[in-house]
């Protein structure tokens, strides 16, 4: 093996890295490596002076290998591959070595993590060694999307994508479109009507020449990859039309949005056994209706509105249900409005008046004479009926926060804000297009911040609520966003793919089909004529599960080898 | 100087290498003694993997995956789940201690539960010592 | 146990000023701006949330609103413009309404046409009296000796028994005012000793005010100190020396010199106090409420006519001077009479008062602390229970 090239960079990550690992210490330990070229420490590797300084080196030292020891490969591998690509070096000839998130994030300061880092370098600069030039496949972008759940959503990314002149297909369990805005009076914080906006997003997805909206039907298999998607759709109602068709999509937006909290499970409210106890979406209704009453028609004096029911709180949802507290502000507009006579409470836990005009919107619901009672977020208020002396017809006992006050609140309708949960099956959906769920059972999506609409398979994005509570202008911007990811790889055509897969080596195969079985992706085919497997690689998605199978050591994961790996164990063992 | 194992961790590049990612932005501390290498599944842990680990020296190695029905490909950790015991019950009969090899399931979001699986990996091996089975596997059965 | 929260209350509250209390989020920092809240009494910011929430047994049990002097700070640096000053204000008229048990308080707070109208009734049933009187025993043409119309020792006697009514009325709602704050609570480990020992705050804050000069703004205590103590050395000097003061027509320089301070006095006190509000010169000043304008324009023309009658008396115009005293009279009386046992002339003796309770409540809150403190030690718990 001729002599290796190799460039070690230390990032110190401004003091993220360096207050932990002694940085310099590392970059002239990795130095005696065997063929390290240049080792260094800077301030901030992924900068641009700092993937100048890579890309300089590759010039000037000929560098053949660039090991960066610096933050998770899932956060910048992409950012020094394409320094090294402009450098002229193969992107699969970088490795990275994680001292961030891996080491100096979760270790004390000190010798034990400078050595670990130091380890860790080793295990980098001994892989890079092996690493091969990989190249990329091109493969065609078919242009047309698949868009499951025809809420707020939905119909935004189909509409953004059809009026560029693509194919969308609008998957739609229910019977109609609009989702859950569908079941709202007024939006917050404008008090625009939700109505308007819906019917006016239905009509044009619906008229749209592009468009073709699936009422009742689901998706029940994706086969395929990033470009070139199969979805099989089937239709749940009964009709002439045929249950089941396949469709050849290039992208898909998982659109399903979030179901409500069931109230009933709270046992502090009496929802369920007090008659005028009501869940958010329940009042909607009645705002919808014309008619704030109670259920024997008198009209209500006192209104209580409880906040997070469902959300914040350690027995059901840790999150922010993000909507509830502006909705609740509606709601005690529109009962001033139409009862100007009535005395409107805002029982909450903190007032998240986040986004643009809420906190106006807080104010004047405050000029308005709303009683806002703060209760702990331990310690839920506790609904009872009043006594036959009191003029109201429950009470509501608050530790009240903000007096240190235990207090009994006269109420006559209660109004529960009930948060949002993830809907039953979005496991189910999770599984179908190979999605991740939270903790809670949202959907992940690829990067938090940088990369918040695309998911960790290529080609499916997610938008709107069931990504993670979210109201309508953010679910909106996100399903836009999701539309303008895809129009941006149908521009371009070609998609250029993961080099990642795996390869038969035909002479070492025995044609025992082993990884035929194995390969989910059934990647995997046997040519009768030379009694051999080999991997149709644009299926394969390079999970590696054949190679560890094949008893004949015959198939390699392209940059996942055997020796890629074993020389890494070595190096964090030295 | 007390004993501090080493232990090298296959981890799977979707959920566990991501839950080992989130400790470190949720800055959960955990101990110094696991060394990552992170693979695309844990199905691609090749059993020679984890007996070249013991081989060179590591005093225990974890394996963590996706939870079962949470796999980024379906179905590999299923397959991971079935190889293991059986690596286990070969490392058994060549006297390497039940402990030193674990196969866990971490998901994207358990970066506490990661940290919590080192810190108690790395304590039942402090009291289990070191491994002997550098000096004592003779080379030559693994090298492939 | 639970409290009633009452939502209903803050709009029996909006007659007395109290327009934009619901606009507070309680940020607090009213509270950490004003010089005088400090624990036990931290204000404005809790009185305003018993005010939001309707706890009305609780606000009449609180002395804070009394201990603020009203300086502005609080309202200026409010966030959402829910004036807390302004709100200290309307509870400290809504407490005169309760602990005036007459409910007249109530009744002039409420509405200023109830206050005016009774001022008006007071002053035509005064004027028909005083001259009536004046006809029945003297001449009009004769402003003092034999055949006065007016007989300062008949005016004297009459003064006093005014003075016995309206103290009467003021110190059973100071008591009622006491029952409240300090009486009715159980558990407060109040002592006589504590009573006896912290009097001396009741005549130092009466006279000096020392607590308003530790406001922000030191020429509004000053004004307002001025225009007390003139207010004061002619109600002494009217209870005290009437008859030096109305003999003549020479000036006798030993009550006069006093008199003419106090006079100039009201008038520029009066004078700027208007003018501020007229202004609206800073936040104390922004809001008035009608009985702020009926008292300062009472005292304005009660010493406006007090000076022209005794300029007219000392011109030898007696006819004239005379009339001048039933007005003057006529107005003096509803000012003494209603003023100050239901409205705005009441808080000098409610605020005095009220930093000597909170003084003793303080004292004995602080006793109840160190008896917590020393129930700790085993043994002690029957002491502990007691001080809770």
């Amino acid at each position: 093996m001729t002599e290796r090239r190799i460039g070690v960079y230390v990032c110190n990550c401004g003091t993220n890295i360096a207050n932990v690992v002694d940085c310099d210490a590392v970059a002239e330990a990795a130095q005696s490596l065997p063929g390290v070229a240049v080792s260094r420490s800077y301030k901030y590797m992924c900068s641009n002076p700092g993937q100048e300084m890579i890309v300089q080196d590759i010039r000037e030292e000929g560098l053949d290998r660039v090991v960066v020891a610096a933050c998770s490969p899932r956060m910048h591998e992409p950012t020094f591959r394409r320094a090294a690509e402009m450098a002229g070096l193969n992107p699969y000839l970088v490795q990275m070595a994680n001292i961030r998130e891996q080491c100096s994030w979760v270790h004390d300061p000190g010798e034990t993590a400078t050595d670990k880092a130091k380890d860790l370098v080793r295990a980098a600069v001994y892989r890079a060694a092996c690493h091969e030039p990989l190249e990329r496949m091109a493969v065609e972008m078919c242009p047309d999307t698949l868009v499951i759940g025809g809420g707020i959503a939905g119909m935004s990314a189909a509409l953004e994508l059809a009026d560029a002149g693509n194919r969308v297909y609008l998957v739609e369990r229910t019977a109609s479109l609009g989702g859950n805005v569908a079941r709202v009076d007024l939006t917050a914080p404008y008090l625009d009507s939700a109505r308007d906006m819906i019917v006016d997003r239905v009509t044009r997805v619906v008229e749209h020449p592009n468009v073709d909206v699936l009422l009742e039907s689901e998706l029940e298999r994706l086969d395929g990859f990033v470009g070139n998607f199969k979805a099989t759709l089937v239709r749940r109602s009964s009709g002439e039309a045929p249950p089941r068709q396949v469709v050849d999509v290039g992208s898909v937006v998982v659109c399903t949005g979030y179901k409500e909290f069931d109230a009933a499970r709270v046992t502090h409210f009496g929802y369920g056994k007090l008659p005028d106890v009501i869940t958010s979406f329940e009042f909607e209704q009645m705002l919808k209706q014309g008619r704030i009453e109670l259920k024997d028609g008198r009209l209500p004096q006192y209104v209580a509105i409880v906040h997070c029911v469902g959300s914040r709180s350690e027995e059901f949802h840790g999150y922010c249900s993000r909507v509830c507290c502006m909705t609740a502000l509606k709601y005690a507009h529109e009962v001033k409005s139409a009862l100007p006579k009535a005395y409107v409470s805002d029982v909450y836990v903190d007032m998240h008046a986040f986004g643009k005009g809420c906190e106006d919107f807080y104010r004047r619901s405050a000029e308005v004479k709303t009683l806002f009672l703060m209760y702990g977020k331990g310690e839920r208020p506790v609904v009872r009926r009043a006594d036959p002396g009191d003029d109201c017809e429950m009470l509501l006992t608050v530790d009240e926060q903000l007096s240190g006050e235990l207090i009994e609140l006269p109420a006559d309708l209660i109004i529960l804000m009930v948060g949002m949960e993830p809907r039953d099956d979005a496991g189910q959906v999770a599984h179908l297009v190979n999605i991740s769920q939270d903790k809670d059972g949202w959907f992940i999506e690829s990067h938090p911040k940088l990369d918040p609409v695309a998911t960790t398979t290529d080609g499916v994005y997610i938008a709107g609520a069931c990504q993670s509570p979210k109201d309508i202008p953010d679910s909106v911007a996100q399903a836009r966003a999701a539309a303008a990811r895809i129009l941006g790889k149908i521009s371009r055509g070609k998609l250029e793919i993961d080099a990642m897969y795996a390869e038969v080596d035909e002479d070492l195969c025995s044609g025992c089909r082993v990884c035929n079985e194995i390969c989910p992706y059934s990647a995997i085919e046997f040519d009768e004529e030379k009694r051999r497997s080999h991997v149709i690689s644009a299926l394969c998605k390079a999970c590696g599960a054949c190679v560890a199978t094949c008893p004949s050591a015959a198939i390699k994961a392209r940059h996942f080898t055997d020796a890629q790996i074993f020389a890494e164990i070595t190096g964090v063992l030295a | 100087m007390s004993f501090e194992p080493k232990i090298v961790s296959f981890l799977c590049n979707w959920c566990s290498y991501s839950g080992a990612d989130l400790a470190g932005t949720s800055r959960v501390h955990y101990k110094p003694n696991v060394r990552v290498i992170r693979v695309m599944c844990s199905a691609r842990v090749d059993p020679t993997f984890v007996v070249k680990a013991l081989a060179e020296g590591a005093d225990g190695v974890l394996v963590c995956g996706c939870h079962p029905g949470d796999c980024h490909y379906s179905e590999g950790n299923y397959k991971t789940m079935r190889r293991m015991p059986l690596l286990k019950r070969m490392l058994a009969d060549f006297g390497i201690e039940e402990e030193r090899v674990r196969l866990e399931w971490v998901s994207a979001s358990e970066g506490t539960r990661f940290a919590d699986i080192v810190d108690d990996m790395t304590e039942r091996l402090r009291a289990l010592g070191p491994s002997r089975v550098k000096t004592a596997l003779a080379y030559d059965a693994v090298e492939r | 146990m639970a409290i009633r929260a009452n939502p209903k209350l803050i709009e029996e509250l909006e007659p007395y000023g109290a327009e934009d209390v619901m606009k507070c989020y309680h940020c607090g920092n009213c509270s950490a701006v004003c010089p005088f809240s400090a624990d036990p009494y931290v204000f404005p910011r809790k009185p305003m949330r018993y005010l939001q929430m309707g706890l009305e047994d609780k606000l009449k049990g609180q002395l804070d609103p009394w201990l603020c002097y009203y300086c502005g700070e609080c309202s200026d640096q409010c966030p959402r413009e829910a004036e807390p000053g302004e709100t200290m204000m309307s509870l400290r008229r809504w407490l005169t309404s309760k602990y005036d048990w007459t409910g007249i308080s109530r009744l002039f707070y409420r509405s200023w046409r109830w206050e005016l109208g009774a001022i008006v009734l007071v002053a035509i049933l005064t004027a028909i009296g005083f001259t009536l009187f004046g006809m029945s025993q003297g001449s009009i043409a004769h402003y003092d000796g034999p055949d006065a119309f007016l007989p300062s020792a008949s005016i004297h006697i009459f003064d006093w028994v005014l003075a016995g009514v309206l103290l009467t009325f003021l110190l059973s709602n100071a008591a009622r005012m006491w029952w409240f704050t300090m009486g009715r609570d159980k558990d407060l480990p109040t002592t006589l000793g504590s009573y006896i020992t912290s009097a001396w705050m009741l005549p130092a804050h009466f006279f000096t005010q020392v607590r308003y000069s530790k406001c922000e703004h030191k020429r509004s205590w000053a004004t307002h100190l001025a225009l007390m103590l003139s207010y004061v050395t002619m109600l002494v000097l009217i209870m005290f020396f009437l008859t030096r003061m109305a003999s003549g027509p020479e000036i006798d320089w030993s009550v006069h010199v006093a008199g003419y301070f106090a006079t100039a006095g009201l008038l520029l006190g009066t004078a700027l106090f208007l003018r501020n509000r007229v202004k609206r010169s800073s936040a104390q000043y922004r809001h008035s409420h009608e009985s702020d304008w009926i008292f300062l324009v009472l005292i304005l023309i009660v010493a406006t006519t007090g000076i022209l009658q005794h300029i007219l008396h000392r011109s030898g115009l007696d006819v004239a001077a005379n009339v001048a005293y039933i007005v003057h009279l006529s107005l003096v009386v509803p000012m003494l009479a209603l003023e100050v046992p239901f409205s705005k002339w009441s808080h000098l003796a409610y605020r005095p008062l009220a930093m000597y309770l909170a003084q003793v409540r303080a004292t004995a809150l602080a006793r109840a602390r160190s008896g917590e403190a020393t129930a700790l030690r085993p043994g002690a718990e029957r002491t502990q229970a007691h001080a809770a």
